[in-house]
């Protein structure tokens, strides 16, 4: 299996409502811990969150477009992250999720150096490094409906922007939806193989221009309007 | 990159302790076979001096983990981690070292003692060269993924190290030309290859933009665009600081920028070079450029760290790194 995620950057409006879900699922997650925050209602609040959402202008005005770009881990198939651990608490499990195991990480921070993503963030709370975890204490949960079985970010999107699947499985709605729409993985000229893929904006589909209305080459109703229109007139 | 002291401590002090193990061995090795490098280095006193720089060093490096009860966890990923090796070895050097002088101390010689001296110069360039590819091995930051920081790295452990022992020798009051000639060759080279270094840094090979890193040339643009389209931050999405901004989003001012470097051009190279060219005067200026290299070494290794850009500052906002 390679689990992952699809986002659609075409209909992502940039709520912030997948970070949000986020923070509040795994908050109180038992993989993770809490995920903390310093000083939350003071002047410089802080803490730790899986997945943020930056907004980027791409191309000059007027001809730009503004790209609501949400960032989460991308379970790389050849995550750095879990090699450069010198202690074995990141590793990558056989359904293709990179977890921290709480208990074995020392906090050296070298995972989030080996990121070029930025999606390890360090919980001075615990002393521990904290990521997405795909939501793997609800996706294999037999307890909830089967519809809910899906990180807590797919379900709170909005606008469906989010989808999530088996990228291993060409039948699979994150495979189609890659394969239909040109999805991609980011800054692969470092080769981390990152799995999950997002969807460059629809183009719009091109229309002829509306010819001029020539009489020559307007049709015979148009001609008929006209000569009717010449009588009114006239 | 966010410059931890405690970092910066250990890979100073580490350093320089196995540059000048590593000579103390080399030296011992080359008497088995040809003659002693320097006839009059005090091996009791250096070889002593050098081990308690790399402890210390090693401790300072525990101040920096985050879950330090965690550490003894860091041999396990031996095969894949440089860290896990780095530690690995570190230890086993420490081990081998303590061997090393109580065989001296006790005046064993011949075979068994070259070989254990082999050992321990083997296992000091491992531990400088483990230390390195910490840095060395991560893609993300352009500064660091390259060769040449683990040659820089070699070059000024035994440049600091070389520079300690022929200090303890001044303040011995001995000391002979050879290994002051081995000391201004290393400062030189190490000079050498930091300008090497700092010309790659300023250069524009490898650099990742903020357009590739969000695929503007897969698709994220306005229809119709070039794929060579120019991308810009509206919003950061944090109002705050973060993790990624406290640990990635440190950049020097120009003028700490301008101090550290000259305090690492002068502390590193040109005060210890015009010390040993100028023969190594007085005890107490001996004492004083060993100060003033270690010094200049914290300024390089400031540098080192704060000028380093990880690939995250691109989602921040940096156009290239």
């Amino acid at each position: 299996m390679k689990l992952g995620l699809v986002i659609d950057l075409d209909t992502c409006v940039g709520c912030h409502a997948c970070a949000t879900a986020c923070k509040e699922w795994n908050g109180a997650s038992a993989i993770s811990g809490p995920l903390t925050d310093d000083s939350p209602y003071g002047a410089d609040p802080t803490g730790v969150w899986f997945n943020r959402v930056r907004h980027y202008e791409v191309g000059e005005y007027p001809g730009c477009k503004t790209i609501n770009f949400p960032m989460s881990c991308l379970h790389c198939e050849d995550a750095a992250c879990v090699s450069v651990c010198p202690t074995g608490a990141s590793y990558k499990r056989e359904d293709g999720i990179v977890l921290v195991d709480q208990d074995r990480c020392m906090g050296c921070n070298l995972c989030a150096w080996a990121c070029p993503y930025g999606a390890r963030e360090l919980d001075p709370a615990s002393g521990t490094m904290k990521k997405c975890t795909l939501c793997v204490d609800r996706i294999y949960d037999t307890a909830l409906p089967v519809e809910e079985r899906e990180p807590a970010c797919v379900l709170a999107c909005p606008t469906h922007a989010r989808h999530f699947g088996d990228f291993e499985d060409p039948q699979s709605k994150v495979s189609k939806l890659t394969a239909e729409r040109q999805g991609f993985g980011l800054l692969g000229e470092l080769d981390y193989k990152p799995v999950n893929r997002y969807l460059p904006p629809r183009v719009p589909p091109v229309t002829a221009p509306a010819p001029a209305p020539e009489a020559a080459s307007a049709g015979p109703l148009s001609r008929l309007i006209a000569r009717a229109r010449l009588a009114l007139a006239g | 990159m966010h410059a931890a002291l405690s970092v910066i401590v250990f890979t100073v002090l580490s350093g320089a302790g196995l540059g000048a193990f590593a000579i103390v061995a080399a030296d011992d090795l080359c008497r088995a076979f040809i003659a002693r490098i320097d006839p009059s280095l005090p091996w009791t006193v250096a070889g002593s001096v050098a081990l308690v720089l790399v402890v210390a060093g090693l401790c300072a490096s525990t101040l920096h983990l985050a879950n330090p009860k965690n550490a003894w966890r860091s041999a396990t990923r031996f095969r894949t981690s440089w860290l896990s090796r780095e530690a690995v070895f570190a230890l086993l050097f420490v081990g081998v070292a303590i061997a090393y002088l109580a065989l001296r101390w006790t005046g064993v010689g011949g075979v068994p003692r070259a070989v254990v001296a082999l050992l321990s110069l083997l296992l000091a360039w491992t531990v400088i060269h483990c230390t390195a590819m910490i840095y060395a091995s991560l893609k993300p930051i352009r500064a660091w993924h390259t060769p040449r920081v683990p040659l820089n790295y070699l070059l000024l452990a035994h440049a600091s190290g070389v520079v300690v022992l022929v200090a303890v020798l001044r303040i011995q009051g001995t000391g002979s030309t050879t290994l002051r000639a081995i000391a201004i060759a290393l400062v030189v080279a190490a000079a050498l290859a930091k300008w090497d270094y700092r010309r790659y840094l300023a250069g524009d090979t490898a650099r990742v933009t903020l357009e590739a890193a969000l695929g503007v040339a897969q698709g994220v643009r306005p229809a119709g665009a070039p794929a060579t389209v120019a991308a810009r931050l509206l919003d950061v999405g944090h109002s705050r600081g973060t993790f990624l901004t406290r640990e990635f989003g440190v950049t020097p001012t120009p003028r700490n920028r301008a101090v550290a470097l000259w305090a690492m051009a002068l502390g590193t190279y040109a005060i210890p070079l015009a010390w040993l060219a100028s023969g190594v005067r007085s005890p107490a200026m001996a004492v004083g450029a060993c100060i003033v290299m270690l010094a200049g070494l914290f300024a390089e290794r400031w540098l080192f760290f704060v000028e380093a850009r990880h690939t995250v500052r691109l989602y921040h906002g940096e156009h290239r790194v």
